[in-house]
C-alpha cells in the first residue's frame, strides 16, 4: 500500500492519456512544483485505482489530517484500519495520539 | 433519577464545524447553500443513518439564518400534502427577505427513499415540480439513492455524499460527553462503543447514554450488553424473556437492547397479551399501556426516534404490570394479523386478480372495483342474471364461483 500527501505528491512521467484521465478524475497538477493534488472528491475510487496503476502498487491511500491537532498522518498507523468502512474518504480523522491522550474537539490543548 | 433529555439532543451540534466527520461533504453542502446562482436548486444529501446529515441541514439554516420548512417520512408526501406544506413555503419566500431575522425558508424533505405506497402516490413527480417552481433551496436526504424512484429527483439535484463516521472519531466525541458529564470512562469501553456503533453516531451516543446514565464510571465489563444485542435474539426469545420480566427496570432494559423488529414486537405482544395476565384487570392495565406504546409508535415513524425510549417505557409498563402472576404459557408467535395474512394470501391474489379485470374493463381502480362493482356482480351471481355481465368482463368460471362464495367483500 502506497499513502499519498493529498496535498501535493509527485507521480512517474506518463503519457497524455494517462494524465487527462487523473485531471478528469479530480487531480490538479502545480506546473510549478511538478506535484499533483486531489482537487475533487467525487471520483476517489476510480482515482485510487487509477493511481495504483500508475505506481504498480496493489493500493494507494491518501493521508488524513487530524481535526484535532491538524497533524497529517497515514491510515497504516491507524489500530481500526481493519474495520474502517471508508479508507479514502473523508480526509479527516483522528490521530493516534490525540487518540491516545484523550484530546477532545473542543479541548484539543 | 434518570435524566429526561436524550444526550443526542443535548450534544446535537448547533454550528456546522461542531459536526464531526464528513468534512467534504460539509464543504460541498455549505458552497451549494450559500451560492445565491447555484447551477441546481435541489441537493440530495445521502449516505447512512446516524452520520449528521438532518443535522447539517438545521445547523446550516442557523447559521445563515434561514429557516426550514420539513417534511419527513412520517408525513404522507402525496401530491396534496406536499402542495400544502411546501406550496406557501416557495410562495412566500419573497416577503421572508425583507425581515431581518430570517433570510427566508428552507425546504427539506427527510428520508425521501421512503416516499412509497399508495398513501405517498404523486410524491416524487411534486417534488419535482416543486424543486422547478421553487424560489427557495430545497434540500433532500435518503438513505438509500438507487432506489429508482429517486432516479428523476437526482437527475435535478446536486448529490453529496456522506460516509460513516469513523471509529476514532466516534470515541473522540464519547470522551467530550464523558467529560461534560462528569463520567470516568474506560478507552476500551469506548473503543467498544464505537466499534458497535458501526459508524452511527446517533446510536454511540445512545449506547453511551443507556450505560453512563446512572454511574459515574464506566468499564469495559459494563460495555458486555452491547455485544449481546449484535447478537440476533429470536422474537421468540424476546417475547418469553419480556414476559417473564420481574421488575420495570429489566423490561426496559431488555427491550432497549433487543434488535427485533418494532411493528412486529408490538403486535406480538398485543397477540400474547391474553396469555399472559389471565386477570381481566391487569389484562386491562397491560392493553392500556401497549395502546400507548402503539401510540408513540405511530408517531416516531422513521424519523422521530428520539421518542423510542417512550415507546419501550410504556411496553415495558405493560410487562410489568403484574410480575408476581407470571405462569409459563406458549407463546403465538408470529402476530396472529401475520398469520392471517398468510392464510389468506391465496383468497387475496384471486380477488386481486378480479378487481384488476373488472377495473381494466370499466376503467376504474382495483380499490374501485372492490367496493362498487364487485357486490352488485355478487347480487346478480345470486339472481343468476349475471351471465352477460361475466363475459363481458371475461371472467372465467372459477372466478365467477369465488365472487359468489365470498362472505365479506
Amino acid at each position: 500500500m502506497v499513502v499519498l500527501n493529498k496535498k501535493a505528491f509527485k507521480l512517474p512521467f506518463m503519457d497524455r492519456e494517462k494524465f487527462l484521465l487523473l485531471m478528469r478524475l479530480g487531480l490538479n497538477y502545480d506546473r510549478a512544483t511538478g506535484t499533483f493534488s486531489v482537487a475533487n472528491y467525487n471520483n476517489i475510487g476510480k482515482l485510487t485505482d487509477t493511481l495504483a496503476v500508475i505506481l504498480s502498487v496493489d493500493e494507494v491511500t491518501f493521508t488524513q489530517t487530524c481535526c484535532i491537532c491538524g497533524k497529517d498522518f497515514p491510515c497504516s498507523e491507524c489500530r481500526y484500519l481493519k474495520l474502517c468502512a471508508t479508507k479514502n474518504l473523508p480526509f479527516q480523522c483522528v490521530c493516534v495520539e490525540c487518540l491516545r491522550e484523550g484530546r477532545t474537539f473542543t479541548n484539543s490543548g | 433519577m434518570r435524566e429526561d433529555l436524550l444526550w443526542v439532543e443535548k450534544y446535537r451540534p448547533k454550528r456546522i464545524m461542531d459536526i464531526v466527520g464528513n468534512e467534504e461533504a460539509k464543504t460541498a453542502f455549505v458552497n451549494w447553500f450559500k451560492n445565491a446562482h447555484r447551477t441546481k436548486k435541489a441537493v440530495l444529501l445521502y449516505g447512512p443513518p446516524g452520520v449528521g446529515k438532518t443535522t447539517l441541514v438545521n445547523a446550516a439554516a442557523n447559521e445563515f439564518s434561514f429557516r426550514v420548512i420539513e417534511m419527513n417520512a412520517s408525513d404522507t408526501r402525496s401530491e396534496k400534502a406536499i402542495t400544502r406544506v411546501a406550496g406557501p413555503a416557495v410562495a412566500f419566500a419573497a416577503l421572508d427577505t425583507f425581515s431581518t431575522e430570517s433570510k427566508g425558508n428552507v425546504l427539506f424533505m427527510d428520508e425521501v427513499d421512503g416516499i412509497a405506497g399508495n398513501e405517498d402516490r404523486g410524491g416524487v413527480s411534486t417534488i419535482l415540480r416543486i424543486i422547478e417552481d421553487s424560489r427557495v433551496p430545497v434540500i433532500m436526504a435518503a438513505n438509500d439513492p438507487d432506489i429508482e424512484k429517486l432516479r428523476p429527483l437526482k437527475k435535478v439535484s446536486a448529490l453529496i455524499r456522506f460516509y460513516q463516521v469513523r471509529i476514532p472519531m466516534i470515541i473522540s466525541l464519547l470522551q467530550e460527553i464523558c467529560h461534560r458529564e462528569g463520567i470516568k470512562a474506560e478507552f476500551e469501553a469506548l473503543e467498544r462503543i464505537a466499534e458497535n456503533s458501526r459508524g452511527d453516531v446517533r446510536s454511540a451516543i445512545n449506547d453511551l447514554q443507556s450505560l453512563g446514565e446512572t454511574t459515574k464510571t464506566l468499564t469495559l465489563q459494563d460495555t458486555v450488553a452491547l455485544s449481546a444485542r449484535n447478537r440476533d435474539v429470536s422474537m421468540d426469545e424476546t417475547l418469553r424473556r419480556f414476559f417473564s420480566v420481574k421488575s420495570l427496570q429489566d423490561a426496559s432494559m431488555l427491550l432497549s437492547y433487543s434488535n427485533v423488529d418494532y411493528d412486529d414486537l408490538l403486535m406480538s405482544i398485543g397477540d400474547n397479551l391474553p396469555l399472559r395476565f389471565t386477570n381481566p384487570e391487569d389484562l386491562a392495565a397491560a392493553y392500556n399501556f401497549v395502546s400507548r406504546a402503539d401510540m408513540y409508535r405511530g408517531r416516531i415513524g422513521v424519523e422521530n426516534w428520539h421518542l423510542l425510549r417512550y415507546f419501550f417505557n410504556s411496553l415495558a409498563e405493560a410487562a410489568a404490570v403484574s410480575p408476581e402472576s407470571y405462569q409459563p404459557f406458549t407463546l403465538i408467535s408470529p402476530p396472529i394479523r401475520v398469520i392471517t395474512l398468510f392464510w389468506t394470501k391465496g383468497k387475496r391474489t384471486a380477488l386481486d386478480s378480479i378487481c384488476a379485470k373488472i377495473g381494466q374493463r370499466c376503467h376504474v381502480s382495483r380499490a374501485t372495483a372492490k367496493t362498487d362493482f364487485l357486490p352488485f356482480i355478487k347480487i346478480l351471481l345470486a339472481r343468476n342474471k349475471a351471465d352477460d355481465v361475466v363475459s363481458w368482463l371475461e371472467l372465467l368460471p372459477e372466478e365467477a364461483e369465488f365472487i359468489s362464495k365470498m362472505n365479506r367483500l
